[in-house]
Order: C-alpha cells, then sequence, then structure tokens
C-alpha cells in the first residue's frame, strides 16, 4: 500500500483538547482502512499568514504529522472529513518519497497489510 | 605563405614537420614513456551546496535561504548557484511549503533573518 503523510495544523487550543481532535482524527484514519505508522509533534507556532477557516481567523497553531498507510481510494473521503472538523485549520495529505524517508531499515513494512 | 617550408619539392607546414619528427622520435623510444593513466591533475568534481542534503518541505529553515528577506521571492539559478536537480527540489519544495501553510509568501522568517547568505547576492542593508 502507498505511504501518505498527512500535515496537520489544528486551533490553537488547551492539551486536553488538542489530545482529543487527534485521537478522533487517527480513529476515522483507521475507520478507514488506514494503518497509522508515525505521529510527530512540530510544535504549536505562529502561522506563516493568518487563515480563514470555518469562520474564525487563525493567527497560531499546532502542527502534527501523520505517516500512514493507505488505500488511495479512501483519500477523498478523508480530505473531505478533515475538511468539516471545526477544530482542523488546514488539512493536507501527501504521498511520502522512498527518497525522503528516515526510516530507510522500514521499508520491509511497504508490503504488510493492514491488521483488520 | 611564409609558413610554407619547400621539401622535397612538395609545400609542408612548419607544424607538420614539428609533428613529423614528434611521431618519428616517439616511435623510436621505448612502451615505458606513453603510459595509459587518467589525468593526475584532474580535481574532483565540484558539486553545488546542496550535493548530498535532503530537501524537504518542513525544513523551513533550509529553504528560507534561498528567498528573498524583502520580499519572499525565490531566487534564481543565477543567484543560488545550485544545480537544475536541487534547484527544481528547493522551488517545488519552497512552493509546497507555502501552500500548505508552513512557509510565508511575502516574507523571510524574522527568525532566520541572521542565517549565513548562501546565495551569491548582496542586499544595500
Amino acid at each position: 500500500m502507498p505511504r501518505y503523510e498527512l500535515a496537520l495544523i489544528l486551533k490553537q487550543m488547551q492539551r486536553p483538547e488538542t489530545a482529543a481532535v487527534l485521537r478522533r482524527t487517527v480513529e476515522t484514519l483507521m475507520e478507514r482502512g488506514a494503518l497509522v505508522r508515525d505521529l510527530e509533534n512540530l510544535g504549536e507556532r505562529q502561522l506563516p499568514y493568518r487563515m480563514t477557516k470555518h469562520n474564525q481567523r487563525h493567527s497560531r497553531g499546532t502542527y502534527f504529522l501523520v505517516d500512514f498507510y493507505a488505500a488511495p481510494s479512501m483519500l477523498a473521503g478523508l480530505l473531505d472529513h478533515l475538511h468539516r472538523d471545526v477544530d482542523v485549520v488546514r488539512p493536507t495529505v501527501l504521498k511520502k518519497d522512498a527518497q525522503s524517508s528516515i526510516w530507510t531499515s522500514l521499508s520491509f513494512l511497504e508490503d504488510v497489510s493492514p491488521l483488520i | 605563405k611564409t609558413d610554407n617550408i619547400p621539401l622535397l619539392g612538395l609545400y609542408f607546414k612548419f607544424s607538420d614537420i614539428v609533428q613529423l619528427q614528434f611521431i618519428a622520435k616517439s616511435q623510436t623510444a621505448s612502451a615505458e614513456v606513453l603510459v595509459n593513466m587518467e589525468n593526475p591533475y584532474r580535481e574532483p568534481q565540484k558539486g553545488c551546496v546542496l550535493c548530498d542534503v535532503t530537501v524537504d518541505f518542513k525544513n523551513i529553515q533550509l529553504l528560507s535561504q534561498f528567498i528573498s528577506p524583502h520580499t519572499g521571492r525565490i531566487y534564481g539559478r543565477h543567484i543560488t548557484g545550485l544545480c537544475g536537480r536541487k534547484q527544481k527540489e528547493v522551488s517545488k519544495a519552497i512552493k509546497k511549503a507555502q501552500s500548505m501553510g508552513f512557509m510565508s509568501v511575502t516574507h523571510k522568517n524574522p527568525q532566520f533573518m541572521k542565517d549565513p547568505n548562501v546565495c551569491g547576492i548582496k542586499h544595500l542593508d
């Protein structure tokens, strides 16, 4: 299955609320048959420009990076779901390149099917 | 016309005669003199600044070194000095980071203003 990367920018919230948003995002991913591999926190910082989403103007946000394996057919539905989430400012899904991967030793996972 | 030297009724150029003499000498010399080897004075190929560096959209500090601090415009190849492949990678990564909300479009992040100047450009600051 191809590898994808979800760059998630969340609204500036308290820690338990951020945890709740992350939890439901990962649960959504798993419900749609994705295998979540890695979740990185890039920190809370000032956004490079003010973003408007769900009738709110955001100037600060928390950046997260979710690595996952998924079928290409579920990406459209996933992005639609993320855009509708009120706490998410900007979701972006990218394909992960093999060259830029840090975990080159774990490439044997490429041909592992997800656990249902 | 002054170059032509009459010899045996034929006109040769001076350079031809020098070459004929050289060929005659080398054939008589031993085989040790002429050795097939690669150029000993050859210098290692110089790569561009990012030859061994992976370019990522997350690494905005690296990408910010290739944009203007005043306008945020991406510098061209004649300024950055990067090879074709790396220039394209940097350009694509900057556009990706800008659209994903990682990097600003109109200016350079003030935190990165003090970074060393990689591009060959001098600002009149």
